[in-house]
């Protein structure tokens, strides 16, 4: 039964974020709206762009990856924005955020504990068994620790609270149950041992261990916030490759490229619809901005 | 004293949500650390409150009589603004930038770090409601309701009113952010509520027809149907062509004549209109530097080709498809090989950046800015420059719109390098800059009491970081120049000059890039620039 719980969490879980991920991945192409530095402009060091060359368009566009992916990383594994502009919450995000990729990557050694067992690759156990206990023992006090204290803060600190929603407080909560719940289960498996036996189970198919009270509670828990979180604004992981890579950094010019077939599309296909009196909602795009005459006299045709 | 203002407030409370007073704004530099240094503030007329939305801070954007008048009227203003949240979610209707606003709605943790980037949230004092997530969280809210039918849901989402209250007050909210988009550079969720704010905008020009007369009435639709928002004809502009080329013999001896309307030039350059009205040697100086390199450019004097703004920019998508095409076309019909943007903010980001996509086929010709070229004229030694004739200080404005949003930092600081001996930067600077406080639009507001918001809240970070860089000199016996390569930032600072009386008590003088560059050559006798 809670094996089943499990894989239907894991299933919904990817296919909501799957579903996302083409929700925003198949939204109409939007106007330019960057911000500099953009970090794969050879010129970013001082936020510069391809604009600060004469006849921009006639030179071959230069991009760096490692620019981009030196900032990714910053903000994915530093949080800098948060470390430069507000260091106070960052000491409490921080250690937070750690937490979670340390319990994903703690999933993972479970992951590998269990194929090293099912492969009986003796060689590799012992390291593995020590790096689990490890990073899971950090990751569990952590995540209890922080998650409590990101939840104090925003109850405590009126900037944050007079914005917040139920739902900031109960994502607070939720996780904070999930890893509490987990944290007493592991009191019954310090060194992770049924948790990889249960690892095993789930890839064998086959029937799990007997596990306590506390370990079943969490992995109903657990398996809930599978359910929860792809429906929630905790997706952020995800949508942040859109604000940046697809807003913020993105400089593509019409010039050499390949769009302009797609808004012409847009521009002959969809409606404006507005109805203020300077607007004619029947018209498309192309013909709004040609036909303009409710606002002047523009006589160019797309 | 900071009021705690929380966000139901905007739909219930019934007095002005907040007050600007001297003591809470933040401190400025010598001379201005002494009381009596700056005027006081102003209580809006009671009058105003009759027609105009004063319920907010006292100050009015919104320029025209929009207050409904009785109940029918309110609820249809509730319908319409409920008719403009469904159009902005609306992939058709608002394919411009459905994807951005979308994940800035949905995504934002309220971790409050944009706060602090913000120069009107930190000048004001902190007022709660020119923080940067405040009028964000007000259309999250209201959007949540509207689409979950305004049930139980929206509890748990968190609610606010919608009403009259709440729609006058978030439009005119929305007229107290510059879009100058400093706080998306803070947000490490990369959310932008610089484009929430001209969503908001946009819902009420594009559903109501409701924006500032100086950016709709009087700004682009003037700009489309006379050819420019200053009210310049072509015939006008003619004369004052006339009049520039007797001005450029009189101050230098050169005879320059200005080309217009030279089909099959390599350059069409266009200048925002309001430096033909108020800063006549920038276009001058222009003339002269491109006349002397030697470059093959022309003026445009049809209509709409002369004015380089774009106002749409800053509040209607319409309007900005409307001017960025009509740009193309003059273009295109001149026969030149690209469009060059005088030293105009906006216009730089309106033609180059944001229409970029709404200019296909024949009509996507290559736009530039003028800074490259004059770097390049300046670097390759085209004039005989002196950099000893601009012996004085120099700091240098970064326009937002042209530094942040566009990435051109160094040409003009390249330039200035060059020929400034005293140059130095603001903090900070570049593409961390903050924005002069004239950015969308404030610049050219001028009706009842919107200058003093300008002046006072959304200008002061701009003030103090002049009055920083010239700390060293500050007395008025020095003259100094602060570099501003954009109309609307000139403008900005030509007013916070005028309401601190910073000429006469700082000797602070301002102007653009190119009269520098004139300034500093060598066959022009008479100083070029002139500080008095
Ligand atoms: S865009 Fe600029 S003015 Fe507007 S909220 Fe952000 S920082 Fe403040
Ligand atoms: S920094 Fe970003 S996530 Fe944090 S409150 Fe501001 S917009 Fe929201």
């Amino acid at each position: 039964m809670l094996n089943f719980l499990i894989y239907i969490a894991v299933a919904i879980f990817v296919l909501v974020l799957l579903a996302k991920f083409v929700k925003y991945s198949t939204m109409p192409i939007h106007l330019r709206w960057e911000i500099y530095p953009v970090p794969h402009d050879p010129g970013h060091e001082h936020g510069g762009s391809y604009y600060e060359g004469v006849s921009w368009w006639a030179k071959p566009r230069l991009k760096t990856l490692a620019g981009e992916l030196k900032e990714m990383l910053m903000e994915m594994l530093f949080i800098k924005r948060v470390f430069t502009y507000k260091r106070p919450l960052w000491w409490l995000t921080y250690p937070f955020h750690t937490g979670i990729y340390l319990i994903l990557v703690w999933f993972v050694l479970l992951f590998i504990s269990a194929l090293i067992d099912i492969f009986a690759i003796g060689i590799l156990k012992m390291p593995v068994y020590y790096l689990t206990l490890v990073v899971g023992s950090i990751a569990i006090i952590l995540l209890l620790i922080f998650s409590l204290a990101l939840f104090i803060r925003r109850v405590s600190d009126w900037e944050l609270r007079s914005y917040s929603s139920f739902l900031d407080y109960f994502n607070l909560i939720f996780i904070f149950a999930v890893v509490l719940t987990g944290a007493l289960a592991w009191q019954k498996d310090f060194d992770f041992t049924i948790a990889k036996d249960y690892m095993k189970a789930l890839i064998t198919f086959s029937s799990p261990p007997t596990v306590s009270l506390e370990t079943q509670i969490h992995i109903a828990l657990l398996s809930l916030l599978l359910i929860y979180l792809p429906f929630t604004k905790m997706t952020h992981f995800l949508t942040k490759w859109f604000t940046y890579h697809k807003i913020l950094w993105e400089d593509e010019p019409v010039i050499g490229s390949e769009m302009e077939e797609k808004l012409k599309k847009y521009l002959t296909g969809f409606k404006v619809k507005w109805s203020a009196p300077h607007v004619d909602p029947n018209l498309n795009w192309a013909e709004e901005a040609s036909r303009c005459d409710l606002a002047g006299k523009c006589e160019v045709k797309l | 004293m900071r009021e705690r203002i929380a966000i139901q407030d905007i739909a219930k409370k019934e007095e002005q949500l907040v007050k600007i007073t001297l003591e809470d704004l933040i401190k400025l530099p010598p001379p201005y650390d002494k009381p009596g240094m700056e005027p006081n503030v102003t209580e809006p007329k009671p009058e105003w409150n009759q027609n105009y939305v004063t319920e907010l801070d006292g100050y009015v954007a919104i320029d025209i009589p929009w207050k409904p008048k009785n109940k029918e009227e309110e609820e249809a203003m509730v319908q319409k603004f409920i008719n403009g949240l469904k159009k902005l979610m609306d992939k058709e209707a608002n394919w411009t930038f459905l994807q951005p606003l979308l994940l800035s709605l949905e995504y934002c943790a309220r971790c409050q770090t944009c706060s602090d980037a913000c120069h009107v949230y930190i000048s004001s004092g902190r007022k709660e409601i020119y923080r940067p997530t405040y009028r964000a969280e007000i259309l999250r809210r209201l959007i949540k309701k509207i689409s979950s039918g305004g049930n139980f849901k929206t509890k748990f989402l968190g609610d606010v009113d919608l009403n009259a209250k709440t729609i006058l007050r978030l439009a005119e909210c929305a007229y107290r952010c510059n879009i100058c988009r400093r706080c998306a550079q803070y947000c490490p969720l990369g959310l932008d509520n610089g484009l929430i704010t001209r969503e908001i905008r946009k819902l009420f020009a594009q559903e109501f027809g409701v924006a500032p007369q100086a950016l709709h009435a009087q700004g682009t639709v003037k700009h489309l149907t006379t050819g420019s928002s200053t009210g310049l004809t072509p015939d006008g502009l003619k004369d004052m062509i006339e009049f520039f080329e007797e001005e450029i013999k009189e101050k230098t001896g050169k005879n320059i004549k200005i080309p217009v309307d030279e089909k099959g030039s390599d350059i069409l350059l266009i200048h925002n209109a309001g430096e033909f009205l108020s800063w006549p040697e920038n276009v001058e100086a222009f003339a002269i530097i491109f006349e002397e390199a030697g470059l093959d450019w022309t003026l445009s004097s049809e209509m709409v080709g002369y004015d380089a703004v774009n106002y749409g920019v800053w509040y209607d998508d319409v309007q900005l498809s409307r001017i960025a095409l009509k740009h193309a076309e003059i273009a295109r019909k001149l026969d030149v090989n690209r469009i060059v943007v005088g030293e105009c903010g906006h216009a730089h980001k309106a033609i180059t950046v944001v229409a970029d996509r709404v200019l296909v086929g024949e009509y996507q010709i290559p736009r530039e800015s003028c800074l490259p070229i004059l770097w390049d004229i300046v670097r390759t030694k085209k004039l005989n420059l002196d950099p000893n004739k601009n012996d004085f200080p120099v700091t240098l404005h970064d326009p937002c719109n042209v530094v942040r949003l566009m990435g051109i930092v160094e040409p003009q600081r390249k330039i200035l390098k060059e020929i400034c001996p005293k140059f130095r930067e603001m903090k900070p600077n570049g593409v961390y800059n903050y924005c002069c406080g004239g950015g969308s639009g404030f610049a050219i507001m001028t009706s009842m009491n919107f200058p003093e918001f300008r002046n006072k809240v959304s200008s002061r970070m701009k003030f103090k970081q002049i009055l920083d860089a010239f700390q060293d000199n500050i007395s008025p016996e020095v003259k100094k120049y602060v570099c501003a390569p954009c109309s609307n930032c000139k403008g900005a600072i030509r007013d916070i000059l005028s309401h601190y009386n910073a000429t006469a008590n700082c000797g602070i003088h301002y102007g653009g890039l190119v009269e520098l560059i004139v300034n500093a050559m060598v066959d022009i006798e008479q100083p070029y620039i002139e500080m008095f």
